[in-house]
């Protein structure tokens, strides 16, 4: 699982050194390399800028799964497929500046379903909000849509 | 992905449409700083304590439930024994009842519990006269739910109490004539009662517990017959308990997460989940079904209860794993009005009193929410609490009673409490007279620890 905040933060040093007309493949493969190169570090310190508070628990590999995380929202998705579901979910995640962490969409035999898991920790709207949204946007594309804390997936899944 | 699609599958399916709830979130909340020497100023400072300390209890629970994604069905309130509060006091007990059921209804939980008293040795005099309280409080209230412990292994049954809760039971039924008996449902005797039972209407806030605690029973008996009716025809039972264990194992979990989140956002310690099997009157949410599940035409019939037996510990087995803080009653209710298989067994036939007499024996709790013919006598209703009771004290067990003489009916009939507590076939009893007995009163010795047979 990445981290975020760090690709975030190398992202917008590039684009600071190099312009907004940087070329976008080359900022993204530097973003990959830059990552890559000091990722086995920030696991090993356990830096984790973007949840401090949890941040005693450990390196970010283990924090990540270590409890679930009450920021991050699995949304499922179930409904008869047609264009615009997955269109659709993302567009009220990225409003609500949920940045999508995982996401695993299939189709058999007409059936959609599709499960994503989103970080809300820099989310604008509360996940009450959201979650409404996310109830309303079903009702219009005529699927089911759940969001549930990850925490809860991890306390019935794993011991 | 962190979860296979079959784990979030099992949980939304859980959640969405096999009726897993956060039974309830109980606040425990001692009251013993409220005591004056006067009913009327105590009931003032037992309100504005309640609604200080529970003002957000309602709002934030349900805030929680939204987020995880999963249902809190019920709010509530268990605190000390009234009994203890009016003791010295001057004034009617009842005014408290009035005020603590009043201050519960302006925080918005549906019951609170705790208009109760613990004789299981004796009646100080402030309790005898408590006693003679509660009908009226019971019906002259909305949400406050009543209970008496008559006995326990170390003291023994007290027969005065059980005598006189046979009356009370009664007269509590008379006041309620025109709602069929219904403040019977808010009123439990029991043997041995656990201090910090989350479920309605046998909580209360114990005297070993701390200022205020937040409890929580999950339930789920619409998750366990949903895996009960899918297994294979032919598993046998040893890998039949151990796919019960492990979905109870998921439902502890998740109603630990509920309770300690909650504790965490109202700033109270977390005390216990207790995970009992709580069926509801929605269809597939019944305890009866998942026996029934097992490989029986109806529950109530024979095997019925070494089937009880099994999912009761089953439950225990995967919630002990759980969690640190399994406590309550943790098993299977076997409430008859609140059970949809139940009601159908009950009205075939295939479930008497003596085979709920006889599951009392396997699981939580006992005899409960059974309606019988108005015509049953206090003593009668005595003696079937005796049973009970004698029941938990030998086999060192919480047991109780529930049980409600719904005016002007006979067997067969049926009785419509509505909303969670449900309809029931007035149930047949034995017709020959237990009189004598209970009227010798007096009490039965506490039992032998050793030589068990």
């Amino acid at each position: 699982m990445a981290n975020e905040e760090l690709i975030y933060r190398i992202t917008r040093a590039i684009y600071d050194r190099l312009g907004s007309s940087a070329n976008e493949n080359t900022v993204e493969q530097l973003v990959t390399d830059i990552y890559r190169a000091v990722e086995p570090s920030v696991v090993n310190n356990g830096t984790r800028p973007s949840q401090a508070t949890t941040s005693a628990r450990g390196s970010f590999a283990e924090a990540s799964t270590s409890e679930g995380s009450s920021n991050r929202i699995v949304i499922s998705v179930f409904g008869v497929d047609h264009p615009g579901i997955v269109a659709g979910v993302a567009e009220i995640l990225s409003d609500a500046q949920c940045s999508i962490i995982d996401i695993n969409q299939t189709v058999v035999q007409g059936k959609f379903a599709m499960v994503i898991i989103a970080d809300a920790a820099r989310a604008q709207s509360s996940v009450a909000d959201l979650k409404n949204r996310l109830r309303s946007e079903g009702e219009k594309l005529g699927v089911h849509i759940y969001a549930q804390r990850e925490d809860l997936f991890y306390a019935m899944h794993r011991i | 992905m962190e979860y296979s699609q079959a784990e979030i599958l099992q949980t939304v399916r859980m959640t969405e449409m096999e009726h897993l709830d956060i039974r309830t979130v109980t606040l425990g909340l001692s009251l013993r700083d409220c005591v004056t020497d006067s009913i009327e100023t105590t009931a003032q400072r037992v309100r504005e304590k309640i609604e200080r300390v529970a003002s957000r209890l309602v709002s934030t629970v349900d805030e929680i439930g939204d987020e995880i994604g999963i249902r809190v069905a019920n709010k509530r309130i268990a605190v000390t024994p009234v009994s203890i509060l009016t003791e010295g006091a001057r004034g009617n007990p009842v005014d408290l009842g009035r005020a603590i059921d009043e201050a519960a209804g302006s925080v918005g939980v549906d019951f609170v519990g705790g208009y109760s008293a613990l004789v299981h040795k004796g009646f100080t005099r402030n309790e005898s006269e408590f006693l003679d309280s509660i009908p009226e409080a019971l019906a002259s209230t909305e949400r406050l739910c009543s209970s008496i412990n008559a006995a326990t292994t170390r003291a023994g049954i007290n027969m005065d109490a059980v005598a006189r809760v046979g009356r009370l039971i009664k007269d509590a039924a008379e006041r309620t004539r025109d709602r069929g008996g219904l403040a019977c449902a808010k009123f439990v005797c029991f043997a041995n009662a656990v201090e910090d039972n989350p479920f309605m209407a046998g909580a209360f806030h114990g005297i070993g517990e701390p200022e205020a605690v937040l409890n929580v029973g999950v339930s789920g008996p619409g998750v366990v017959n949903h895996a009960v009716q899918h297994a294979e025809k032919n598993l046998p039972l040893q890998e039949l308990a151990e796919l019960i264990k492990k979905l109870s194992f998921k439902l502890a979990r998740a109603g630990e997460l509920v309770g300690r989140e909650a504790a965490r956002r109202l700033d109270l310690p977390f005390g216990i989940i207790d995970l009992s099997l709580a069926p509801t009157p929605v269809p597939g949410d019944s305890v009866a079904n998942i026996i029934e599940g097992m490989g029986f035409e109806r529950a109530g019939t024979h095997g019925t209860t070494a089937a009880l037996a099994l999912l009761t510990d089953a439950v225990k087995r995967g919630g002990a794993m759980a969690s640190n803080s399994v406590g309550g009653m943790s098993g299977a209710f076997i409430p008859v009005s609140e059970d949809a298989g139940m009601i159908e067994a009950a009205r075939l036939g295939a479930l008497s009193l003596e085979k709920l007499e006889a599951w009392t024996s396997v699981c939580s709790v006992g005899i409960d929410m059974v309606a019988v013919p108005g015509s049953t006598s206090a003593e009668t209703i005595a003696a079937i609490i005796a049973d009970e009771m004698a029941i938990g004290v030998m086999n060192n067990k919480t047991t109780a009673v529930r049980i409600i003489p719904v005016p002007g009916r006979d067997v067969g009939e049926m009785v419509e409490f509505g909303g969670l507590l449900g309809s029931s076939p007035i149930m047949a009893l034995n017709p020959f007279s237990s009189d004598q007995f209970i009227r010798r009163g007096g009490r039965i010795p506490a039992p032998v620890q050793s030589l068990r047979n």
